[in-house]
């Protein structure tokens, strides 16, 4: 809300004019401050003037000739004029030759279509004090000819820009503005209480109220003798300082009193009200009403509407009908100031996209108290701009009376909340500056205004006591702690991050989303327990039409990302949630969503030549990233060879940790990599987190033999399908408890029959003792035979 | 004797004077070898009287040594300055990159919310994480949001067809975890929730649908509005430096009453500095929401509200790390560019 500091003497002496501090106050306050604007006159000599002729110019139609006077001789002086909206007698700004208005545009003497042009008949916007560029600035009747236009306009300003939080109505006005700074700065403000003069008579328009969930409250005034004309200049600067366009001076007088006292007004024009009775309800399916914007709405039934015998002719709260709207023949009005329920006008605002400056009010809830008020005060300036009469006599429609609100607030919840420093004496006073009326002593018995609907429980008195003690003058302390800290899992967690990235690996960060084809994409059938996706409801793009399932899609889409701008490799992690449709086993009303960790390279990986040449990668990059997250977590994980919808048939593994598959890795099918634009061999993998990151025993120090280890090397001829890990645990297993390490060091797999040739590199050491030859030879002789047994021949030996 | 003399003083001067190691050898053997003067003068020592053999046996002994002992220094000069030849014939230039080990990154994220997870958990934190599919009463309903608040319109929050119409949704904040925790813990508490949430925006350069938080919560016997700003003023220190300042001002959410906006003095500018990019001239930056608990939220879980309050804190993880690292697009947090993630380790 825009507040300027001029408008705002109207009600209030400030003790300063530093607008540093009126800042702070606002701040401190709670309201706040978006940006500060100074006005100030931007121009020299410019004066009011009266035109005193208006002729057509001689050689071109879009300019007139005219003639102003502004001097005590009335001197005629000539000037050519482009706008159209004033004729003899208007008293206007004129900007004499040599004036400089804003931007340093300078005034001189200058000759237009060969007629000589003495100054320039300024418009609002040429001056930068309003918007309407389509005609010259006309004033009022009353403006001194002859005096600096300077000194009839409200400059210099200070326009507050505020933000106001949606529980404070109260604070949507200049006057509860005034009411706010009163109690910050501990002066007085003035209360408008309008003295309207009437005359005697009872509005023509009943009012009935159907739906009184919607409508609290209906009141209406009677304005007749009316004349549609433009505002009086002051009124019209007001509104433009706070961003309301002037309009006609029925229509901005009820903005000026929404933004004066917060109270939003809909004047209808009475004679065009059709049967005299109005009926406040709630819409019919599909029935149809024009706004005054001239959109024909389909309305609902949550919809709130005012009647007349032809049906809906106004949106409550949220925007008039064309039909009913007051218009230059207007002369009589029914000024409606009525209390709506909130939410309707919210909902109801929302689903018409009509936003507006009465519904931001409405739906924070305007003071019940305020309508008579409001309109009595709107009633007064019309009559006093227009010279229009005003009935004596009301329209009052309660349907839920108004209250004021009675607290109890016990001095202990101020103290558990905001400390000991609060006697009774200092919380009544606090809260008395804000009109609250105080009595009693513990508890505390207060009375709530109606203009302060948020205020509802005791602890909500506690915050207008702290923010009017001042947030800043509370000290500083630091609570005790639970002695918590990470959980071994979160440890975990980071130790596999820390491996990851030691690994060359970068940590992405995806939306949690896909569009479901993306499961098409990875190559997951229809029966893949990725299928088993959550929709969401209303997404705002099809990409993010379901939860993800699996994080490879993302870390795919990412890959492609870089490539695209001109990476030639590089490598991903992500650990985030996957969503599932089956209840989520902690809580079975929410979705299942797990845990994953997933990881995607592309091009070489490792350390880089000279060049940028390195290791291509292949599927034993994916197990080698696999084996180096199990290292960093002491995990002991077997990998066993498989085929997994995604992966190249011949290059995945399962990883299989304490007997459960916990993921798949190894390299993306081809075809796979193709439809997100991937040469080359593309590796990934996707595992469940909490299994990696989840309890496991600490490991037991095996003592480093300080004895001299036996060495020697075995190659075996085996099928070529059978793992080499089997082989490595075959033998392994036979030598006992000697062997300290295995190593397959060579493989061959061009070996006729389908065979391959498997060299491994075994060392065997004795805890406690030099192994000798004797010892060794029937370890070694029983690894072979064990081999043999499950297949594998001694190379050379077949 | 007096030709042993000479023999000695002498040496240092030829030894130095050789200038390789083959050279070294010859004067080594003409200098103790067994054609030198030195063995010469050995072998003579049967012809001399008794009495006069065990002195020049001696002075020969010595002679020896010290001959030797020139020798060997001159040797070890010798290989040290030959193998000083290879080791700069063998020099390489340092300044090129010729091997990289693979360097990979945490996201700037997860940076970030370790980094402020550790300032909690050095006061006494748990560190909570929840679902990301929320219910709407843990979302809004248990938080104190009214029914008709337009946080709950389809516009603002993704609603999913999971369970009962309008019962699963994102969360749209990591509040209901406080929810979820409380109900699993009884006071004193002390947890801040990191997490992803989730809101119906369009992609802009300051707009994610989904985008990080950090909440807080401690609720225990004594907790003031004074322990609210302490921690926070704390925490402001610990993450953008020891001069920072704070400034609390009032404020509104459903689900803490009083509450509060947190604002740190600029880093950048230390205030004041019209042109200052992080700031904008303002002084100050707007950080993060707080406040005391609003009880309805305590009594909803059962606490009791006569014994207990506490206070809660959420902030925005992309906000605190767009403004320290002078990011000025929030889309860079999503697209993983690698030349985005590498800038950060």
């Amino acid at each position: 809300m825009k507040v300027s500091l001029n408008w705002l003497t109207d009600y209030i002496t400030l003790p300063t004019e530093d607008v540093a501090t009126i800042r702070e106050a606002f701040e401190s306050l709670g309201h706040e401050v978006e940006g500060v604007e100074v006005l100030e006159p931007d121009w020299t000599e410019v004066v009011i003037a009266e035109v005193v002729s208006v002729e057509p110019h001689p050689d071109a139609d879009k300019v007139r000739l005219c003639q102003v006077v502004y001097d005590e001789a009335r001197t005629p002086v000539d000037v050519v004029c482009g706008a159209w909206n004033f004729d003899v007698g208007a008293l206007v700004p004129f900007a004499k030759p040599g004036a400089v208005l804003p931007g340093g545009f300078e005034i001189g003497r200058r000759k237009i279509r060969g007629v000589q042009s003495n100054g320039m008949i300024c418009s609002d916007r040429e001056l930068e004090i309003g918007d309407d560029a389509a005609g010259i600035l006309v004033l009022d009747a009353d403006a001194p000819v002859g005096t600096d236009f300077a000194d009839h306009v409200d400059l210099p300003d200070v326009v507050f820009d505020l933000s106001i939080t949606p529980n404070r109505p109260d604070a949507m006005s200049m006057l509860g503005i005034a009411r706010e700074l009163s109690a910050y700065f501990d002066v007085p403000y003035e209360r408008l209480e309008p003295e309207l003069p009437t005359v005697p008579g009872t509005p023509s328009t009943t009012v009935e109220i159907q739906d009184a969930t919607g409508c609290l409250r209906f009141t209406g005034r009677e304005i007749q003798h009316l004349e549609i004309a433009p505002s009086p200049f002051w009124m019209r600067q007001r509104l433009w300082v706070a961003g309301v366009r002037a309009i006609s001076n029925a229509v901005d007088v009820t903005n000026y009193v929404m933004l004066e006292l917060g109270h939003p007004l809909h004047a209808f024009d009475a004679d065009r009200v059709v049967g005299d009775h109005l009926i406040v309800r709630r819409a019919e399916p599909d029935e149809k009403m024009t706004t005054l914007d001239d959109i024909e709405r389909t309305l609902s039934e949550d919809d709130l509407v005012i009647c007349d015998s032809t049906g809906a002719i106004s949106l409550a709260g949220t925007m008039g009908g064309a039909t009913s709207e007051v218009s230059d023949a207007t002369s009589r009005v029914f000024l409606e100031a009525a209390t709506w329920d909130p939410p309707t006008i919210m909902w109801m605002s929302r689903r018409h996209g009509l936003r507006s400056e009465a519904s931001s009010r409405f739906e924070r809830g305007v003071d019940p108290d305020l309508p008579l008020r409001a309109s009595s005060r709107a009633a007064q300036l019309l009559a006093q701009v227009s010279g229009a009469t005003v009935l004596a006599d009301v329209v009052d429609e309660i349907a839920v009376p108004v209250a004021e609100r009675t607290l109890e607030l016990p001095l202990t919840v101020v103290e558990r909340t905001l400390g000991a420093d609060f006697p009774t004496q200092h919380v009544a006073e606090l809260l008395e500056k804000l009109e609250l009326h105080v009595s009693g002593d513990d508890p505390l018995v207060v009375t709530v205004p109606t203009f302060r609907p948020d205020l509802e429980r005791p602890i909500d008195l506690v915050e207008e006591i702290a923010r009017l003690h001042g947030y800043d003058r509370f000290g500083e302390s630091l609570p005790r702690g639970s002695a918590a800290g990470l959980t071994p899992e979160q440890h975990r967690e980071r130790r596999l991050r820390a491996a990851l990235t030691g690994a060359g690996l970068h940590q992405a960060v995806h939306l949690s989303f896909m569009d479901p084809d993306d499961l098409d994409l990875i190559g997951y059938p229809a029966d893949h327990p990725a299928r088993n996706i959550v929709r969401v409801r209303n997404p705002l793009r099809d990409e993010e039409g379901a939860l993800r399932t699996t994080l490879l899609p993302g870390l795919m889409a990412s890959l492609r990302y870089n490539a695209s701008h001109g990476a030639d490799h590089g490598g991903l992690f992500e650990t985030g949630r996957v969503f599932f449709a089956d209840p989520d086993t902690a809580d079975p009303r929410i979705p299942r969503q797990p845990l994953r960790l997933g990881f995607a390279v592309f091009g070489v990986s490792g350390g880089l030549e000279l060049g940028g040449s390195g290791r291509p990668t292949d599927a034993y990059t994916a197990t080698a990233i696999t084996r180096l997250i199990a290292a960093g977590l002491d995990l002991e994980i077997v990998l066993r060879g498989t085929t997994y919808p995604g992966f190249h048939p011949g290059r995945c593994a399962e990883v299989v940790l304490g007997g459960s598959v916990v993921g798949h890795v190894g390299e993306i099918h081809p075809s796979v990599a193709r439809h997100y634009d991937l040469g080359g061999r593309v590796v990934a993998g996707e595992l469940d987190l909490p299994a990696l990151v989840g309890p496991t025993p600490r490991p037991q120090l095996v003592t480093p033999s300080v004895f001299p280890r036996s060495e020697f090397d075995l190659a075996f001829v085996i099928d070529r399908d059978v793992p080499s890990a089997d082989l490595v645990a075959t033998t392994v297993a036979a030598a006992g408890e000697l062997v300290e390490s295995a190593e397959v060091f060579d493989e061959y797999r061009g070996l006729e029959d389908g065979r391959k040739s498997l060299a491994i590199h075994y060392v065997l050491r004795a805890p406690d003792h030099t192994l000798s030859g004797e010892e060794v030879t029937p370890v070694r002789t029983a690894m072979i035979e064990a081999a043999a047994a499950s297949g594998a021949t001694l190379r050379g030996q077949a | 004797m007096n030709r042993l003399d000479d023999i000695i003083e002498a040496a240092p001067r030829r030894v130095a004077a050789v200038r390789s190691l083959d050279e070294l050898e010859t004067v080594e053997s003409e200098l103790v070898g067994r054609h030198s003067e030195l063995a010469e003068l050995q072998r003579g020592i049967g012809k001399l009287a008794p009495e006069e053999r065990p002195a020049m046996g001696k002075a020969l002994q010595e002679a020896r040594a010290a001959l030797t002992a020139v020798l060997e220094d001159r040797r070890r000069q010798l290989e040290r300055i030959g193998a000083d030849a290879l080791l700069a014939d063998d020099r390489v230039d340092m300044t090129l990159e010729a091997y990289r080990l693979p360097a990979g990154s945490l996201h700037l994220i997860q940076q970030t919310i370790d980094e402020i997870t550790d300032i909690f958990t050095a006061l006494g934190y748990a560190v909570a994480d929840g679902p990301e599919a929320e219910l709407s009463a843990y979302n809004f309903d248990a938080l104190n949001t009214p029914p008709t608040h337009p946080s709950r319109a389809e516009s603002d929050t993704m609603y999913l067809e999971f369970g009962p119409h309008d019962s699963a949704l994102m969360r749209t904040q990591t509040s209901p975890m406080q929810v979820r925790w409380m109900e699993d813990h009884t006071p004193p508490v002390h947890v801040i929730v990191p997490g992803k949430v989730y809101r119906s925006d369009t992609i802009d350069a300051s707009h994610l649908p989904v985008f990080h938080q950090i909440e807080g919560l401690a609720v225990d016997t004594d907790i003031t509005f004074s322990d609210l700003k302490g921690t926070l003023a704390h925490f402001a220190k610990e993450y953008f430096g020891p001069a920072t300042t704070v400034r609390f001002r009032p404020h509104f959410f459903p689900f803490t009453e009083p509450s509060a906006e947190l604002d740190v003095s600029c880093f950048n500018c230390d205030g004041g500095e019209p042109s200052c990019r992080v700031c904008k001239g303002v002084g100050w930056l707007e950080m993060l929401g707080c406040g005391m608990v609003d009880p309805n939220v305590l009594a909803h879980v059962g606490y009791d509200t006569d014994v207990v309050t506490g206070f809660a804190f959420g902030m925005g993880v992309e906000r605190m790390a767009m403004v320290r690292h002078g990011i000025n697009n929030i889309r860079h947090f999503i697209e993983n560019d690698i030349r985005f993630l590498r800038q950060f380790t």
